[in-house]
């Protein structure tokens, strides 16, 4: 009676509760089918394709390409051999797949690709302008953040396999833009826009300082010009486009650079300090350096240096070229990288269109005018006649690595142009082996995009 | 999947689905039987006051104050757990499980007793007929 | 059934009517070397279902349901066991099918009669200690198995029943309270829960976690039945403390559990995958490659990875009959233990022991369809009607017997040792 009732009652109650938990894990295996998928040994891979929809990867391995197709982009597209951990197709393989629950796992006509922004043609003609030097070059839109060239030479074809994997260069199995180097005097640039948005930019137009070839800090350590004859007394802007080291060694001891403000301003900026935990930006999985310095103490030799563009600085040519964003923006957030457009799934359809994504406030918006300033006078000024037909405002560094045995050529700038809205970053490693400036690369980079355009 | 092969198996699926239906249905028809087997070996008695019939639907059942108690009399000179009402083999038996009034069957107090039809059983204030179980629609 | 013969004939052809269409599938989307193998395979299954129609009718039983709902899943249970890997026929399988049979019925012999198993009470609790004592000689850690000729048996399942019978029995004595020092208790609580801890002791003894939850719920179910007896007085205040104090006996016990339980409470199946998580991630991988309708019958791969055809065999169904007839599988055993909600028992014996018996098979399905499927650890029990295992599906026949008795109840008080003139039931008063 009652209590039969109460008997039916707990019957029910422990049904109810078993068909939420089968509700619960019907729900979990649609939703993860495609994860265990890629973790059993059944895939059957669709294809990558750049922005005109050329191929860039064949996961079905039965296409047939001309000798050396994908050679510029092995190492940033990669494949599924497991052997690049950090790749695009290693990091979204899931997408990749051509599986999903409700079909099954289609053997063939599986239509799942990634589109990405990558420009094919234009990334092909700079890794060839690079001849037999080694380097790299990553360049994107600046105003909605898609990559359009990201080269790191060397590189491989992944159609060829790993067999001789023993005897590849060092270097072949990375893509360099993502990877920490020595800025050089690239690393001017945040130094003015510390100085700008710590003084401000009247306060800083307003400083002068003298070069005499060498200067002695104040705990007695030489600072070294490249110019052994110095360069005299300039301002912020003179010595910006000479380069001038003990210009900027002065700046940082200068009473009005407080040390605790400058940590601050390159923390915000993305700078691990100190030796604390390296930090990554992730593009689409792939992992991205960030920078990191040794700011301990401003009169002291190695801080200096790290401001001037040696010392313990590590930047990734990724991270240059990002905030080259935020100063062309001229708002002091950079625009955020990507290189996937858009998905389709097994049949066709589109998934996860890519938006523009900005980061949070670096600096603000006068620090970026008037570094834009800076950086597009310098172009103008100096670049002119090696860069033609763009504006452009850019940064040139030497950097030397290796402890002093060889020396990395940067560039790193932007094209002031609404219609060509291109920020880049080039880097020639062991520039004395050859005969090529980041100039030319610079020229052949900005030609083959406006005419893909 | 090739969807000749698809619907082959919905199909199969489908005949399993339509069974289970079919055996549910069959449950529920059931339970009309199941209700007579009970009025058989019951004998069919139920409990009766002046104006409600109480059915008796389970083999012990609860007679007393309390909330719990299958039959249940608000009344306050009835103890909370009055009296217990067991069948065994058609047969109807009373016992007294430790109330303050007593029971009384056709006017004797007892403990334990045999129930016959129509007798009449006093507990406190209350009395209940015990009789064959009427029909409602039935007059 | 004999007031419902269009109801006893619909079911008989819906039951063949589903069997036939899952060999139909079997024909035409099964792997399978000739022909032959099917029409054995079907021959066999629909010779058992007529052959048990037959027999049930020999029963007299108010309620048939639960014996068509058997039917159909020890007939889907035969078919899918058959045909993991290539279609063939399990011999061993459809023996301890019919073996499970002949325990329902005789389960449902056994405990239609209330009274007769209170009288036989101190035999049931003789029972479970004479198994207990044969589960700690016989059998250890590493074996749980006691071998006979080329059978199998595992003592600790034999438990249940006895079990779900000793939990039955106590509710009708719950008003007998004897005195011991200031308390009243009941007897039959305390040894129940000596019962239960001594079983708890056996089952860590013996490595087998899986069982413990399964004894949990079949023991909880009967405590709450008791305390839900009409004239069992036990304060809410009680309850609550008692709830408490099993909240911290499990935090206890899994902080201070032996090193391969905490081994498995914590893995990571995808970090693990070759190693102990490497069953749960094929399971995983298995039912994702099939889908909604599954690849087939026969082409799975799953065939390949140990216990497929008991610990993850929900997997194994899944990847070859496809998701949606692995519900509905689970869907049939939900049904038969919600029966007794459709028809509900009429005495609190019949009553309880149908809620225990929905509680251990309930439970025991959950944690071996949640543990393949990694939502909580992995244990080894298996399914009720559809693993293989001779003691398992014994006892599950067991248990089914007991909820068909439960369906179908007597009420009969028994002679005692001198004849009593047994009155007529009514007589008209002088």
């Amino acid at each position: 009676m009652k209590s039969i009732k109460r008997t039916q009652r707990i019957t029910s109650l422990v049904i109810l509760l078993f068909i939420l938990g089968m509700a619960v894990l019907v729900f979990k295996l649609v939703h993860e089918s495609s994860f265990y998928m890629m973790n059993s040994d059944k895939h059957e891979l669709g294809f990558v394709y750049d922005r005109t929809g050329d191929v860039l990867f064949d996961g079905t391995g039965e296409g047939s390409y001309p000798d050396n197709y994908f050679l510029d982009v092995g190492n940033i597209i990669g494949d599924d051999s497991g052997q690049m951990n950090n790749t695009l197709v290693a990091n979204n393989i899931e997408k990749l797949n051509n599986y999903s629950f409700s079909n099954g796992l289609i053997q063939d006509g599986g239509k799942a690709a990634i589109y990405t922004t990558l420009d094919h043609a234009a990334n092909r003609a700079v890794y060839n302008a690079f001849g037999y030097q080694d380097g790299c070059v990553c360049a994107y839109n600046y105003k909605t953040g898609e990559m359009l060239v990201c080269a790191s030479i060397p590189s491989l074809d992944v159609t060829k396999g790993y067999d001789n994997i023993g005897s590849f260069r060092p270097g072949t199995l990375l893509s360099k833009p993502m990877s920490g180097t020595v800025p050089g005097s690239t690393q001017k640039v945040s130094t003015v826009i510390t100085a700008l948005e710590i003084m401000g930019s009247s306060n800083l137009y307003a400083k002068s300082y003298n070069c005499s070839g060498k200067y002695i800090n104040r705990t007695g350590d030489s600072i070294d010009c490249h110019n052994i004859y110095g360069h005299g007394t300039q301002n912020i802007q003179e010595a910006f486009e000479n380069s001038c080291n003990p210009f900027f060694a002065q700046l940082i001891e200068d009473d009005e650079m407080p040390l605790d403000r400058i940590m601050k301003q390159y923390e915000k900026m993305g700078y691990v300090l100190n030796g604390g935990e390296p930090q990554f930006y992730e593009i689409d999985g792939i992992q991205c350096a960030t920078a990191s310095t040794t700011l301990e103490d401003k009169y002291q030799f190695k801080t200096q240096w790290g401001c001037i563009g040696q010392g313990d600085t590590l930047v990734s040519p990724m991270q240059l070229m990002m905030w080259e964003s935020a100063i062309a923006n001229e708002s002091g957030k950079m625009t955020m990288p990507y290189f996937i457009d858009h998905v389709t799934d097994v049949k066709g359809h589109i998934r996860d269109k890519a938006k523009t994504r900005y980061s949070d406030k670096l600096f603000s918006e006068s620090t970026a005018s008037a570094a834009k300033q800076i950086l597009l006078t310098n172009g103008a000024d100096k670049y002119s006649y090696s860069i033609v037909g763009y504006n452009v405002g850019v940064k040139s560094g030497t950097a030397q690595v290796d402890e002093g045995a060889h020396e990395n050529s940067l560039l790193v700038g932007f094209v002031d142009d609404p219609s060509f809205p291109i920020a880049f970053c080039i880097l020639i490693e062991n520039k004395d082996s050859g005969y090529l400036t980041t100039e030319q690369v610079a020229q052949v980079l900005l030609d083959n995009l406006k005419n893909n355009n | 999947m090739e969807s000749l092969d698809l619907i082959f198996c919905a199909v199969a699926a489908a005949a399993l689905d339509i069974c289970i239906f079919v055996l549910i249905i069959t449950a529920y028809r059931e339970k009309r039987s199941t209700k007579k087997n009970w009025r058989q070996i019951s004998n069919d008695m139920e409990l009766a006051e002046q104006d409600k019939s109480y059915e008796l639907g389970c083999d012990e059942v609860l007679i007393g104050r309390h909330a719990s108690a299958d039959i249940r009399l608000p009344d306050l000179s009835v103890s909370r757990y009055h009296a217990m009402l067991t069948v065994a083999n058609g047969v109807w038996t009373i016992k007294d499980i430790g109330s303050k009034s007593g029971i009384f069957v056709n006017g004797e107090l007892t403990r334990e007793a045999v129930l016959h039809e129509n007798d009449i059983i006093k507990l406190g204030n209350r009395r209940l007929l015990f009789r064959k179980r009427r029909d409602s629609r039935v007059r | 059934m004999y007031a419902n013969p269009i109801a006893y004939v619909f079911s008989c052809i819906f039951v063949l009517i589903a069997h036939s269409a899952m060999l139909c599938n079997i024909w035409f989307n099964g792997k399978f070397d000739e022909p032959r193998d099917i029409a054995v395979l079907g021959a066999a299954v629909i010779i058992l279902d007529i052959a048990y129609f037959v027999v049930i009718l020999a029963f007299k039983q108010i309620s048939y349901a639960l014996d068509f709902l058997l039917i159909l899943v020890l007939g889907m249970s035969i078919i899918f066991q058959s045909c993991f890997g290539k279609v063939g026929f399990d011999v061993k399988h459809y023996i301890t099918c019919i073996v499970c049979l002949a325990a329902c019925k005789g389960g449902y012999m056994l405990c239609r009669d209330h009274k007769l198993l209170q009288d036989k009470k101190p035999y049931i609790y003789g029972a479970i200690g004479v198994m207990v004592l044969i589960t700690l000689v016989f059998t250890s850690a590493e074996n749980m198995w006691i071998e006979i000729g080329s059978f199998t048996l595992q003592p600790s399942e034999f438990i249940k029943p006895l079990f779900v019978l000793a939990c039955a029995t106590s509710i009708a004595d719950q008003q007998k309270k004897h005195k011991i020092l200031i308390f009243n208790v009941v007897y039959e609580n305390i040894a129940l829960f000596c019962i239960m801890a001594v079983i708890c002791l056996v089952q860590v003894k013996s490595h087998d976690y899986g069982s413990l939850p399964t004894f949990l719920s079949i023991y909880t179910v009967g405590f709450l039945l008791r305390i839900c007896y009409p004239k069992a007085k036990f304060s809410k205040k009680k309850l609550f403390a008692v709830i408490a104090v099993l909240i911290v006996f499990v935090l206890i016990g899994l902080k201070y559990a032996p090193d391969y339980v905490q081994h498995r409470l914590h893995v990571d199946i995808w970090s693990d995958k070759t190693g102990d998580g490497y069953q749960q991630s094929q399971a995983l991988i298995g039912i994702a490659n099939g889908g909604w309708f599954g690849v087939g019958p026969g082409k799975g791969f799953l065939c390949h990875v140990f216990a497929f055809d008991n610990d993850i065999v929900f997997a194994t169904i899944s990847e070859e009959w496809g998701l949606m007839f692995a519900l509905m599988m689970v869907l049939t055993i939900i049904i038969i233990t919600a029966i007794p909600l459709v028809n509900p028992a009429r005495s609190y014996f019949h009553g309880t022991m149908s809620a225990c018996v929905c509680a251990a098979f309930i439970v025991q399905m959950a944690l071996n369809i949640f543990g393949s499927c990694n939502l909580i650890p992995f244990t080894g029990v298996t399914i009720p009607f559809i693993s293989t295992g001779g003691s398992s599906l014994m006892v599950s026949g067991l248990m089914i017997g007991m909820l068909m008795a439960g369906q179908s109840p007597v009420f009969k008080e028994h002679k005692q040792k001198k004849q009593e003139d047994s009155e007529p039931a009514w007589r008209w008063k002088e």
